[in-house]
């Protein structure tokens, strides 16, 4: 569930920031030639992401999640624990 | 800056002192060119002057040249927008602007910087006693002050910086910017080399590292994050670092942590500086804070810093002279002689480490920007739907804070008004800088007040 919850916040973060979701994959990195994000971006999606979801994979994994699957994978993780 | 040029283009004039994507510039070359600017500014009788230019080398050939003759420049963004720009120079009473833009129109004279690159040089044999700057900062209610700097003074921080021409500083910050202007100080006192990409993104910063043989940088903890989750999410190894500086924001020691592990063997310095107060205090251990060393006391009776009801004071090194309005006051004096002053910053100290715990003030420092609420909070409040609104910062890992506001929507508002009002919200900011624009928007019932004040602090 939290899965699909995260999945539909990053759907609505692209369309808030006016970036196309078309293309989107697991895969898609985050940053660079994927989406691009620039720090106050990714600020954004992450708190939208705890709004949401009470926690999120930019403040508390170890590492910034690099793609679209990280990000997807933390909430896997956490909702199976 | 003058003197600093001189002395590296009398040593080394064949070495390259400026890289940018247009090209490389020798220190010959760029004295050569600031005296020329230097003439074409006695020419035309510019004796202060805004500066809108993106490229590093025009950049420090205006600075060196204007510092020659004592014409006194002042720095905007590149990008700035015209409207913008015009409100600003009319404020600072500039009425000459050196820029290559042509979308710059307004009651004031556009001269073109390699226009002034090509009179004839200045000959003198070097700077009289004023070599005045302004630098631009935003004060405590968002409207932008200048303080009034002078090269004599801001180039002691770098008197005893030793040659190492085998450096090469990455330009991660803006050099319009007090903390850009300090990395070219020391790349000209040390003769090293400047690698300056624009625009200056961490992606860009990354690009360097590969490319240009960056050896040493010097950035906000924010722009570190993402230059090594840049390099990360490219899969690239960056190459090996002889110095890393952090600066504009407390540094995480979980970020000290990676800089060390990424970059073996490189020395990490943290800089506590500000416009107004210059460069204060530098620690190289590599752990979070200050070390409580640096400390005014009886063992330290020369220091520039004080821990007073937690918060931190400072008193002036290479300071500014004021601000360019003379009736702005100084930066809240916290004495009665007025040696020492406020800074603001909320210090505790714990194991003999001064560390930072935030701001007295409303200031939320997003990513080493300092955004004020209150330009926020009103033009949101505007706003014909908003009843009520509050802006404070939040807590974040990635930019230290984020800009937040709570707006409480007038009556009968459904889920398609909301949208609606979320839109108009961004609509309503977009004229701000970037970092200023919200990044949380939640629509409340009731907003959080202390007696009648809002309450702005940052939350966790």
């Amino acid at each position: 569930m939290a899965v699909e919850k995260a999945r539909a916040v990053i759907a609505e973060f692209l369309a808030r920031a006016g970036k196309s979701s078309d293309d989107l994959s697991d895969e898609t990195p985050l940053f660079g030639e994927g989406l691009a994000l620039d720090s106050l971006e990714a600020a954004e999606l992450s708190v939208m992401l705890e709004d949401v979801l009470g926690t999120d994979p930019f403040s508390s994994a170890e590492q910034l999640p690099q793609t679209v699957g990280d990000i997807l994978a933390f909430y896997e993780v956490s909702s199976s624990a | 800056m003058i003197l600093l040029l001189e002395r590296a283009a009398a040593e080394a004039p064949d070495h390259p002192a400026v890289v940018t994507g247009e090209g490389t510039t020798t220190y010959g070359e760029l004295r050569t060119a600031a005296r020329r600017v230097a003439g074409g500014l006695v020419a035309q009788g510019v004796t202060r002057f805004a500066m809108v230019e993106p490229d590093a080398t025009r950049i420090v050939q205006l600075l060196a040249g204007a510092a020659l003759v004592g014409s006194e420049p002042c720095q905007y963004q590149a990008d700035m927008a015209p409207a913008e720009f015009a409100a600003q120079a009319e404020s600072l009473g500039h009425d000459v602007v050196v820029t290559r833009r042509t979308d710059l129109v307004g009651p004031f004279r556009v001269v073109d910087p390699d226009e002034l690159a090509g009179a004839e040089p200045d000959t003198r044999p070097g700077p009289g006693e004023a070599q005045p700057l302004l630098i631009r900062t935003t004060g405590t209610t968002g409207v932008p002050k200048a303080a009034r700097h002078d090269w004599s003074i801001l180039g002691r921080t770098v008197a005893t910086v030793s040659p190492r021409p085998q450096q090469r500083w990455l330009l991660a910050y803006g050099p319009h910017q007090f903390a850009g202007l300090q990395v070219i100080q020391h790349v000209l006192a040390s003769r090293a080399t400047l690698v300056a990409p624009f625009p200056r993104q961490p992606r860009d910063g990354v690009d360097a590292l590969l490319a240009e043989g960056v050896t040493c940088v010097s950035a906000t903890p924010t722009y570190w994050r993402f230059l090594l989750a840049e390099a990360r999410s490219r899969g690239v190894a960056l190459p090996a670092l002889e110095q890393a500086t952090l600066g504009g924001e407390a540094s995480p020691a979980d970020l000290l942590e990676e800089l060390r592990a990424t970059f073996p063997g490189v020395r990490v310095s943290q800089v506590y500086a500000s416009t107004e107060f210059g460069s204060v205090a530098s620690v190289r251990d590599g752990r979070p804070g200050l070390d409580a060393a640096v400390l005014h006391g009886e063992a330290n009776p020369t220091s520039h810093l004080r821990v007073h009801d937690g918060e931190l004071w400072v008193r002036a090194g290479a300071g500014m002279l004021g601000y360019a309005d003379a009736s702005t006051e100084a930066a809240d004096p916290a004495d009665a002689d007025g040696e020492w002053r406020r800074t603001g910053d909320l210090v505790e100290v714990v194991d003999g480490r001064v560390l930072f715990r935030g701001r007295t003030s409303e200031v939320i420092n997003v990513g080493g920007v300092k955004v004020h609420p209150l330009p926020v909070e009103e033009r949101i409040s505007a706003l014909d739907s908003v009843a009520a609104a509050r802006v404070f910062g939040r807590a974040n890992r990635l930019t230290g804070a984020i800009v937040a506001v709570e707006v409480v929507p007038l009556g009968g508002a459904d889920d398609a008004d909301l949208d609606r009002l979320r839109e108009q919200i961004r609509d309503a900011v977009a004229d701000l800088p970037r970092a200023w624009q919200p990044r949380s928007v939640a629509f409340v019932d009731s907003i959080q007040t202390r007696g009648d004040k809002t309450v702005r602090r940052v939350e966790a």
